[in-house]
C-alpha cells in the first residue's frame, strides 16, 4: 500500500489529495467483470458503522473487522454501482482482509464483485461511493494486457470502458458487428467524412468524376487504416483530425473553382485520403479489435465504412443528382452553394480541431 | 482518448444510491484474491461524468482529544462530508505547515511520509495542544453546474454574484483550494484559561472559549479571520459526529464573530467556513479558496475553576 501510495503521489504533482482506496477491474473472454477494491478497512468499517448510526470501537485487528464489515454487505452495496450499457448489475461479492504488512500500514480490505457480463453489452461503468477524494482506477479489458489507468473522484461515475474485446463471438457475428461499426462511423456519427465525400460528389455529376474519386479515397484509407491499426504508423490525432478539417475544406472549395475531374485532384483525394484512414484507425482503436477476429473485423470495417461512403454518394444523387445534374443552372444553384457551405463548415472545424 | 484534464476536487458523491438485490453475499464469497494493482504504469486521466456533487471538507481527527500526560496521539487527516472521512496518508508536497503549539510553544509535527496518521504528537503536558495543518494549493476545474452548487451550499454568494455580474455562470471555473485545518487536544482537566491559539493561518477559526468547559445550553464564541482580519458574513458550520445532518450555523458578524449554541453531544465537533477570493493573475485558475476547520472533543463534565 505503502508503495502504491509512493508511485501515484509521484505521479500526480502538484499536490493533489489522494486517498488509500484502488480498484482494478478485469474483464476476461468468457465475458465475466471482477473489480477488485483494495481499501483501508478500519476507514470503510468507520464510514459503515457511522452510516448505520452506531461507532467503531478503537484498535480492532483484522479478525474482528472483517465480520463486522461482512454485515454492512447491504449498505455497502448502495453506494456501488457497475452498469453494463446503462442498465445496472448485480454482482457477487467477497470479502478478504489483510493484516498491516508494518507498523505504520493498514489494515487491507479487498472486495471482490464479480459476474457475468451482460449478453451483448458493449460498455461498462463504474461508480464507487465509499470514498470522497480521488483513487485510481486500473482497467484490464483482456488477460494479459497491461491494465490503464484513471484518477476517478469518490461517487462520480466513469466515462463507458468499452468491452466488446472480450464478446467471444463466431466469424460471422464479427463480421456483422465491425460492419455495422463502420457504416454508422459515416452515417450518423462521421459528419465530416459525410462531407468530405458530399464534396467528393459534388465536382462533377459525371459517374467517371465520382468513381475515380471514390476509388481513390477507398484504396488510400484502407492502406493507412491498416497500416495503423498494426501499429506500422501512428500519428497523433492532435495533427489528424484538423488536417482531415482542412482536406474537407479544400476538396469543397476547389469545386468552387472546377467543374471537371483533373488528374492531380484524383491523386490529392488519394493523400486526403490516407489522414481519413488514420481517423478511421482512431475510432477503430478505441471501439477495440478482438484479436482472434482481427482481420475479419478491420476488413469489415473498412467495409462499413464504404457502405456508409456509398449510401452517402446514393442519397445525393437520389435527392438532387438524378432529377437536376444536367440542368444549366445545377453547378450555380446548387454544387457551388452546397460546396461554400461545406468549406465554411470545415473551416470551422479546422479552427475548433486546433484552438478550442 | 483526450488529455486529462485535472479532476481532483473537493467535490464528492451525495446523490441517493439505488437499493441492490444479490444476495451472494460477502460471508458465501470470502475466498477474495488481492492481486497487485496499479500494475500499468501508464497514467490517463478521463473526463469524468458529471454528477449533483457538493464540496469537501477536510479536517484533523485525533486518536485521543483528551490524552492523558506523555500520550502519543495520532493525528489523522480526513477528506469527506458529513464527517465521513477518508483517510489522507501524509504528503510532503501537499503540506504547507503541520504544527502543535502549547504553553511551550510552537513545534512541527512529525510523522511518516506516506502513512496514515498523518503525524502525532506527544501531550507532554497537561493543558491545551493546538494542532494545525495548513496545505499547499491544489488545482481543481469544474463544471460550471457543479461549480454554482458547491458556492450555493458553502454560502458563498458574492462569489455567485461575482460571476453573474460577469455572464460567466454557464462556464466551468478553475480553482485553487487549499486547507487550514486545527485541532484542540486538551490533556489533563479542563479550564477557562486554556483555549484555542491564534496559528496565523490564511482562513482561521479561532475558539473564543475553551469548548471542553462548555455547559449544555452556552455558546460557543467563534471568531474567524481572513489573513489576520475579521472575515465578515462568511457562513460557519458546526456538526457532530453523533448527528452530521443536524449542523448549526450562523454568519460571521463585523468582528468575524459567530455564537454557535452547541447542543450536548458525547462526540467530536467539527466547525468549518469557507472563503473564497480571485486567485492571483498567471496562477491559472479564476478562484482561490480556503477551508478552515476546527475540531474538539466533546465537553467534559469536570472542569477546573480559574
Amino acid at each position: 500500500m505503502r508503495f502504491l501510495l509512493t508511485l501515484v503521489l509521484a505521479v500526480l504533482a502538484p499536490a493533489h489529495e489522494i486517498g488509500t482506496t484502488r480498484v482494478l477491474v478485469n474483464f476476461d473472454s468468457a465475458r465475466t467483470y471482477e473489480v477488485e477494491i483494495a481499501t483501508d478497512a478500519t476507514n470503510l468499517a468507520e464510514k459503515l458503522e457511522q452510516i448505520a448510526g452506531g461507532e467503531l470501537a478503537e484498535g480492532l485487528d483484522a479478525a474482528r473487522l472483517e465480520p463486522l464489515i461482512a454485515a454492512r454487505e447491504q449498505e455497502f452495496r448502495r453506494r456501488v454501482k457497475i452498469q453494463f450499457d446503462g442498465v445496472a448489475v448485480q454482482p457477487a461479492i467477497g470479502l478478504k482482509l489483510t493484516p498491516p504488512v508494518d507498523a505504520n500500514s493498514a489494515i487491507l480490505a479487498t472486495i471482490r464483485l464479480t459476474g457475468a457480463i451482460p449478453a451483448g453489452a458493449s460498455n461498462f461503468t463504474w461508480s464507487y461511493g465509499w470514498t470522497f477524494v480521488q483513487y485510481a482506477l486500473s482497467v484490464r479489458t483482456g488477460p494479459g494486457e497491461t491494465p490503464a489507468t484513471v484518477w476517478l473522484e469518490g461517487g462520480r461515475t466513469s466515462e463507458p470502458i468499452s468491452v466488446l474485446s472480450t464478446m467471444p463471438m463466431d466469424r460471422w457475428s464479427i463480421a456483422w458487428r465491425y460492419l455495422v461499426l463502420g457504416f454508422t462511423h459515416i452515417i450518423p456519427h462521421g459528419l465530416d467524412h459525410t462531407l468530405f465525400v458530399l464534396g467528393i460528389y459534388l465536382l462533377s455529376s459525371r459517374l467517371r468524376s465520382v468513381l475515380w474519386q471514390v476509388s481513390a479515397f477507398t484504396a488510400a484509407h484502407s492502406i493507412t487504416l491498416g497500416l495503423s491499426m498494426y501499429g506500422l504508423i501512428n500519428v497523433p490525432a492532435s495533427i489528424v483530425e484538423p488536417v482531415i478539417a482542412l482536406s474537407i475544406a479544400y476538396v469543397a472549395v476547389e469545386n468552387i473553382f472546377l467543374s471537371e475531374l483533373k488528374s492531380w485532384r484524383v491523386g490529392l483525394v488519394f493523400v486526403f485520403g490516407l489522414l481519413h484512414g488514420m481517423g478511421f484507425a482512431g475510432v477503430l482503436q478505441e471501439l477495440g479489435l478482438p484479436r482472434s477476429e482481427f482481420v475479419t473485423a478491420l476488413l469489415t470495417f473498412n467495409l462499413g465504412v464504404e457502405a456508409g461512403q456509398l449510401t452517402v454518394i446514393g442519397l445525393a444523387f437520389l435527392l438532387v443528382g438524378w432529377r437536376w445534374s444536367q440542368r444549366s443552372w445545377y453547378r450555380a444553384r446548387i454544387a457551388v452553394p452546397a460546396s461554400l457551405l461545406i468549406a465554411v463548415t470545415a473551416f470551422y472545424w479546422t479552427y475548433e480541431r486546433l484552438f478550442l | 482518448m483526450a488529455e486529462p484534464t485535472r479532476p481532483p476536487s473537493p467535490t464528492s458523491q451525495c446523490r441517493k444510491l439505488e437499493r441492490s438485490g444479490n444476495r451472494s453475499g460477502f460471508a458465501q464469497a470470502r475466498a477474495g484474491r488481492s492481486g497487485p494493482l496499479l500494475k500499468g504504469k501508464t497514467v490517463r486521466l478521463l473526463f469524468f461524468a458529471a454528477t449533483a456533487c457538493l464540496a469537501h471538507d477536510m479536517w484533523i481527527e485525533p486518536a485521543s482529544f483528551s490524552p492523558a500526560p506523555g500520550q502519543v496521539v495520532g493525528l489523522k487527516l480526513r477528506v469527506g462530508q458529513d464527517l465521513l472521512g477518508d483517510p489522507i496518508p501524509r504528503d510532503p508536497s501537499l503540506i504547507n505547515q503541520f504544527v502543535v503549539e502549547d504553553a511551550q510553544g510552537r513545534k512541527q509535527v512529525p510523522g511518516r511520509n506516506g502513512s496514515d496518521p498523518a503525524g502525532y504528537i506527544r501531550a507532554s503536558a497537561a493543558g491545551m495542544h493546538v494542532v494545525g495543518y495548513r496545505s499547499n494549493a491544489s488545482p481543481v476545474e469544474l463544471p460550471a453546474a457543479q461549480f454554482n452548487q458547491y458556492l450555493k451550499e458553502e454560502g458563498l454568494e458574492g462569489v455567485i454574484a461575482e460571476r453573474a455580474r460577469k455572464n460567466l455562470t454557464g462556464a466551468a471555473a478553475r480553482e485553487l483550494f487549499s486547507r487550514c485545518a486545527k485541532s484542540l487536544v486538551l490533556s489533563g482537566t479542563p479550564s477557562p484559561a486554556q483555549g484555542d491559539r491564534t496559528l496565523g493561518f490564511t482562513l482561521e477559526l479561532v475558539a473564543e472559549r475553551n469548548p471542553y468547559t462548555l455547559r449544555a445550553g452556552e455558546e460557543l464564541p467563534v471568531r474567524l479571520t481572513y489573513e489576520n482580519k475579521p472575515l465578515e458574513g462568511a457562513l460557519v458550520v458546526a456538526m457532530n459526529r453523533a448527528n452530521p445532518d443536524e449542523k448549526v450555523s450562523a454568519r460571521s458578524g463585523k468582528d468575524g464573530r459567530v455564537k454557535l449554541r452547541l447542543p450536548a453531544a458525547a462526540k467530536m465537533w467539527l466547525v468549518k467556513a469557507v472563503h473564497m477570493v480571485p486567485a492571483p493573475a498567471g496562477s491559472g485558475a479564476e478562484w482561490q479558496s480556503f477551508w478552515a476547520s476546527l475540531t474538539f472533543g466533546p465537553a467534559q463534565t469536570a472542569v477546573k475553576a480559574d
